[in-house]
Order: structure tokens, then sequence, then C-alpha cells
């Protein structure tokens, strides 16, 4: 009876052993502790160094020395006055984005100067240009082919924000992206492919992958890194030159 | 042209809605076994979670949405004698203006007067009440975010069980740190950690401060009560309560960007105030 009563003691330890390693090993791509729903891409989810893979995009002739220069000057820009930075640099995450699914409606929430992505489970078409006020994010909609999210974006303002696409390329007006989202590794892993096409900056639709990993349950959404336009160390900083100031000021908006 | 496109979208939309209707059974289901195997009680509130989803716009009945006549909205909070001469004092000092806000003087300026209201600082803090934007509320199984159509902080709800942390070790924000539950089908939000600062109606804050929300939705599920509660021993006499109600947008309407550039000198142009027409 004590020999039963000592195995079953052991058998709940091991078990409670193993439900904590899960558990710890959440956000490390070993697998979340409980079953996923390959459906649902709720969670926060966080690049690490070896997350992207990305071709180099072979680019149009349109693609011109003065050209590049112009979008490299806007990004500049933007990068100066704390500008939102907009697709695809907020997928470019340096801390987790937040994704959350609702039943009509899949929002981004990221921990930088970016606006929250909106993506519509329940619209089947774009809304028209003739009244949409193209934005940094674009407009989303979402459809599930088995178990990928497909988000077709368009409706991108290209002279706003950060438009410099990984791999060679820029967010235009025109640009069109694809995104699929497929939940891999047991659900611990987010694997995304991006596709832009846009004629006046891709001979072939360019395609990059990244894969995001789940943070652990416990996470707790942080503030972003306050940017301040007016912070001379910063600006100093930017343009290259030295600043007595001694670099930037980091702090929260909401936390003066 | 037109009537075609319309009719394929409604067409679409009757397919979603029957597919989504065969999902929401089939999950329901699932929902009921799980409650029949686990009783777990946080899926049985799952199936009876009101469906406050969707884009909402604040909508003001009295004050004709200006910002000096939201008390009407909040009434005056009853402060204790502490808490009012240190809101006093802070009124003196000027209280801390809004980041982004230079020159607040709260004067009246005559018609051709120009004043500067603003630095051209395009981080605004964000915050907890609904303000002239849109706001767009999700809904997932372990939280719920709501999101400003304007620059700021936007709102965390954890629904996973936590609880709040530490306040020793958490920087207060203007947001806070929010837990929720569903009770009988109201949405209910507790947050402590933010910001000191001042409340609506006269009212106080500090990170120890407690605010209770309490989310209804109407009957036909187009309107959105949002009662606000803080209670603080060392502020408020009385809890203070005020409400403010929201209206659903159209399903087929989307977000907008409410850009802003620091960068362009038009936005730190001053206002100038126009011939009022007697």
């Amino acid at each position: 009876m004590k020999r039963e009563i000592t195995r079953s003691l052991a058998i709940a330890a091991a078990a409670l052993l193993a439900a904590s390693a899960a558990t710890a090993q959440r956000g490390r791509g070993a697998g979340p502790a409980v079953a996923f729903d390959p459906h649902d891409i709720s969670g926060y989810w966080e690049l690490s160094f070896d997350s992207r893979h990305v071709p180099p995009a072979a680019l149009a002739t349109t693609v011109t020395p003065a050209f590049r220069a112009a979008k490299r000057k806007q990004d500049e820009y933007a990068t100066r006055w704390c500008n939102w930075i907009g697709m695809p640099a907020a997928m470019d995450a340096t801390r987790p984005i937040d994704i959350r699914q609702g039943r009509r409606e899949i929002v981004m929430n990221f921990e930088t100067i970016a606006t929250p992505r909106h993506i519509f489970l329940d619209r089947p078409i774009h809304i028209g240009k003739d009244v949409y006020d193209a934005t940094t994010m674009g407009d989303s909609i979402a459809r599930w082919e088995g178990e990928t999210l497909v988000v077709d974006t368009v409706g991108f303002d290209g002279a706003k924000g950060l438009s410099a696409i990984p791999g060679g390329g820029f967010r235009t007006s025109d640009s069109h992206l694809v995104e699929r989202y497929r939940l891999v590794g047991n659900g611990a892993v987010l694997a995304v492919t991006f596709t832009w096409s846009d004629p006046k900056v891709y001979r072939t639709p360019h395609t990059y992958e990244y894969r995001y990993y789940r943070a652990p349950a416990s996470y707790e959404a942080q503030p972003p890194i306050w940017c301040d336009p007016f912070d001379e160390a910063r600006t100093a900083f930017l343009a290259g030159s030295t600043s007595r100031g001694g670099g930037n000021q980091p702090r929260s908006p909401g936390a003066r | 042209m037109e009537i075609t496109r319309a009719a394929a979208v409604a067409t679409s939309f009757a397919k979603a809605t029957v597919t989504r209707e065969v999902r929401y059974r089939s999950v329901l289901a699932v929902v009921i076994a799980a409650i029949g195997i686990t009783g777990d009680y946080t899926r049985a509130q799952q199936s009876n979670l009101p469906d406050i989803e969707g884009t909402w716009v604040r909508l003001d009945t009295v004050g004709a949405g200006s910002f000096g006549a939201v008390n009407a909205l909040t009434g005056n909070a009853v402060l204790t004698p502490e808490a009012a001469a240190a809101a006093a004092a802070g009124r003196q000092g000027g209280g801390g203006l809004r980041p982004g806000l230079v020159a607040d003087d709260n004067k009246p300026h005559a018609a051709g007067e120009p004043y500067v209201v603003t630095d051209g600082s395009c981080t605004l803090p964000g915050g907890l009440e609904p303000n002239s934007s849109a706001f767009h509320i999700i809904q997932s199984k372990d939280e719920v975010l709501i999101v400003r159509e304007n620059p700021g902080l936007h709102r965390t709800i954890y629904m996973d069980g936590r609880t709040h942390p530490d306040l020793s070790r958490w920087r207060p924000t203007v947001v806070g740190h929010s837990v929720g539950r569903y009770e009988n089908g109201t949405f209910v939000i507790e947050t402590v950690g933010l910001t000191p600062g001042g409340v609506p109606g006269g009212g106080r804050r500090t990170a120890d401060t407690q605010l209770t929300e309490r989310y209804t939705l109407s009957a036909d599920g187009r309107r959105l009560t949002m009662t606000y509660t803080w209670n603080d021993s060392k502020i408020y006499q009385k809890p203070h309560t005020y409400q403010i109600v929201a209206e659903r947008q159209p399903a087929d309407s989307w977000p907008f960007e409410d850009w802003c550039d620091s960068g362009d000198p038009t936005q730190r142009t001053s206002v100038i105030p126009p011939k009022q027409i007697p």
C-alpha cells in the first residue's frame, strides 16, 4: 500500500515536472504546453537572430540610383521625425508583436512607433481606391486556406514611413503584399512568407520568410521606447555628427 | 456594374455567415463538451461572452463634444480634504501639461488672436477613456485589445487569469495594468499601476488607485455603455463613477490612420480663433 502511494506521488511529481518544463520551454520553439488551434495565431511573437530568410530581390530597371536616393531620403526623414514606420518595418520588430485574433478582425499591436495593423476576416474585397485614404499599413483582408492564413494588402501610402523592403526594393503606393501565416513546430513558431509585387520596383514578385517564436504566455506588453523628434542628441547621432548630450534619452510615452 | 459587385459581395457575405454559423456551432459543441469534462468555469464564460468586438465611436449626448463640458457627463468627484488640497496645489503649479502642449493657458482668446498649443510632437501618451477618435475592441481567448485610431499607448486587458504585478516593481503608464473577466454578459476590467494625474470630473489618481470598468452591450448590440468607477480611500470620500456611451460603427467601415508628422512646420501652427457668429 505504502509502495502504491509512493509510486502515485512519483508519477504525479514527474507529471508536474514535465508540465513545468514544457511551460519553461515556451518561446524556445519547443512547443506549447497545451494543444494549439492551427486557426488561431493569437499570441506574442518575436524574431530571433535566425528568424529571417531573405533572398535578394530582382529589381526592375526603373529602380534607378535617383529612385533609391529619394527613397533613402524618405526613410531618413521618417526616422528623424519619429514618423509611424508602417509596413514592412513594423513586422521586423525588435520586440514581441501582439497578435490577437477576434471573430471578424485580427489586430497586430507593435511595441514601436507604428499604428496597429487591422486585418479583416469578414470582408472579401478591398475598400475602393476612390474612398480609401492610403496608409502606412494598407488595407488588409484575410482568408484561411486550410491551415494557412492568407493576408492580402493594398492601399499603401508610398510616401510615408519607412519604405525599405528586406532584400531590396521599396514600398510604394502601387505595392501589393500577400502574406501567408502558418503555425509550425507544434504551435511554437509562426512562419510567415511575404510576397511583394510592384511592377515599378520588381521584375518578379519578391518573396522572403520570417519565423516568429512564441513568447512565454506570461509575457507583459511593454510601452515602446519613446521617440522624441526634438531630442538634439538623437538628431545629431542620426546625422552621424558628435554630440555633447551623451546620446538618446529613452523614455516611455505615458510614463511621463 | 455596381449592382453586380454589390450582389457578389452580398452572396459572399451570406456564404461567410453560413460558414461562420456552422463553425460557431462546432465550437459551441466543443465548449459544452469541455465544460462537461473539466468543469472549467472560464470556458463556461466563453459561451456567454458579450460580442463587443468591432469599431466604436464615443457618443457624447451632452456638451456638444467640447472638452470643458465633460464634467456634465462625469459629475464632480468627492475628494478627501487631503486630496482636495493636493489638487488645488497642483492647479496652482500648473498641474503639468500633456506632452506636446506648450501653452495651455486656459484663457479665452479673442477672434483673430493667435496662440500656440502644441510643440509639434506627435507622440501623444494615449489614455483610458475613448477620445474623439474611433477605437477597436478585439476579443481573443487570453486577451482583449482596445486600440485607438490615434497615437498613444493602446490597452491590453489580460483574460488568462493572471493577477496584477507587484506595483513596487511596475513602471506606471497612462493605461496601467489591466485584467478582465466576463460577469453575466458584462465585460469587467480592473486596472491599477496608472501614472499619477487627473481623472474626469475633478478626480485624481495615483499608481495605487483602482479603476473598475464595466462594459455593457445594449440589447440591439449597437450601444456600449462603459461605466468607470475609481476607488482610492486616500483620494475619494466615495467611489467616483461616471459613464461614457459608444456607438458601434457599420460592419463595412475601416480604420483611419491619424497621420501626424512632427517634421511638418504646419504641425506647430498657431490656433487662430474664428470670428464668432452672434
